[in-house]
């Protein structure tokens, strides 16, 4: 059975129309709670209620999602959504900004071999302004938003996939205490 | 002879070659430079010959791999140790092992996009409430910042600007002002001429024009004490009379 506390937070994620944190939580509840137990609570009663809808763990807080069943149907009521996918060399182009972020347009072209047009990402909130590299032309730096990690579903950026060589050098501390997160919110 | 060559899309050069790399299984720390660039370049002939527009990249890239073609067919200096010769392809390697890095994250990003995307959120629309602002102070950035100063300037009550009309009269003028006060009567205090200018700057040019008025033999200038009131006095002259004939 579910407490008052889950229920609570269960309605404040069905308001919420960002991924809420937990001290927004907080706030709300004016209290310190242990929210990871509670969305784990939460997350298996929906399961057990066999209902489709779980929260996820996504750009540092917690959202209520439908289940990837169910995707079939949602699609036919958005226009596009599940169909429009980024292009490879926006794809790389994100991977590079992802990693080296905060980084100009001259490194990214100079990883990538090629011109890159950075105008379309800024378009679709996927990586914004973050400031200005001090030196020679003061050239505009680049990094990834928060609707970066909504997009990918990623909790935050030590989230982001890691290559070989760059796992050894997270170290696996980081890596060990991101799986057990996402075994807690699925 | 024919090729029979699937044509794929190619993100830039340093994609080409990763192609040809993982193609033929070649070690990319061991590139056998004058295969690869020999590779490349039918290449960019079958590019050519289809008519498809070559991005100055690729040129550059056949460029790059020819330097490096003939920097390895050139004859070493011997008394270079052998550990001190840089393999003319380090760069190139660096280049290509560090955009495979990026190419195998954006690839694994693919995934998770797709699999993201399978996912709705459960929300209302945003634009129907507005959350308590202390409840979000999360993704700002310094840019932010400066656009929501700009958005309060701009909703601010327009602030009439201060007129800094240099010199809004000069000596010349007020010249002929006090002319023109002196033509009714001969004689006139400055205190009546003063009421009719508005601002200080222009007291302070007329007052000014009295005394170049004065240096002219014009008028005449007296007051009786200190701070008493100073009278203008019309004098007789040539100049007078030629204004007034005019």
């Amino acid at each position: 059975m579910l407490s008052q506390t889950h229920r609570i937070v269960l309605a404040l994620l069905f308001g919420a129309t960002e991924p809420l944190t937990k001290s927004q939580v907080d706030i709300c509840l004016e209290e310190d709670i242990d929210l990871t137990q509670i969305i784990a609570d939460l997350n298996q009663y929906l399961e057990t209620e066999g209902l489709p809808v779980w929260i996820q763990l996504v750009a540092g807080g917690y959202r209520l999602m439908t289940r990837a069943e169910y995707e079939p149907w949602l699609s036919r009521l958005f226009q596009n959504k599940g169909k429009l996918r980024l292009s490879r060399s926006a794809l790389e182009t994100l991977a590079i900004i992802a990693y080296k972020q905060p980084v100009t347009k001259s490194e990214i072209d100079a990883i990538r071999g090629v011109d890159t047009s950075l105008r379309p990402l800024v378009e679709k909130n996927l990586i914004k302004i973050t400031g200005r590299q001090e030196g020679p032309g003061r050239p505009l730096l680049y990094g990834t938003t928060n609707h970066f990690l909504e997009y990918f579903g990623l909790a935050s950026l030590q989230d982001l996939p890691q290559v070989k060589e760059l796992a050894e050098i997270a170290g696996e501390d980081n890596l060990q205490s991101d799986i057990v997160e996402q075994d807690a919110t699925e | 002879m024919s090729y029979n060559v699937k044509l794929n899309v190619y993100e830039g050069p340093l994609d080409l070659l990763l192609f040809f790399i993982k193609r033929d299984e070649i070690n990319i720390y061991d590139i056998p430079i004058a295969y690869i660039t020999d590779e490349y370049l039918n290449y960019l002939q079958l590019m050519q010959s289809l008519n498809l527009q070559l991005a100055g990249e690729f040129i550059l890239m056949a460029s790059i791999l020819i330097r490096i073609k003939v920097q390895m067919l050139l004859p070493r200096p011997e008394t270079e140790k052998l550990e001190d010769i840089e393999d003319p392809r380090t760069e190139l390697v660096q280049m290509l092992v560090e955009y495979q890095k990026y190419k195998e994250i954006g690839e694994q990003l693919k995934r998770l996009e797709a699999n993201q995307s399978r996912h709705f959120p459960v929300t209302l629309t945003s634009d129907q409430r507005n959350y308590d602002p202390e409840l979000f102070l999360g993704d700002i950035t310094l840019i932010d910042l400066g656009l929501a100063f700009q958005q309060i300037l701009e909703k601010l009550p327009k602030v009439e600007p201060v007129n800094l009309e240099i010199m809004k009269v000069n000596i010349r003028q007020q010249i002929l002002f006090i002319r023109e006060c002196l033509k009714k009567r001969s004689r006139i205090r400055f205190s009546e001429i003063a009421a009719k200018l508005t601002d200080r700057l222009e007291v302070v040019v007329t007052f000014l024009a009295i005394l170049e008025m004065i240096k002219s033999m014009e008028i005449n200038v007296s007051q009786k004490d200190i701070f008493g009131e100073i009278w203008i006095t019309k004098k007789k002259t040539i100049q007078d009379n030629v204004i007034s004939n005019a």
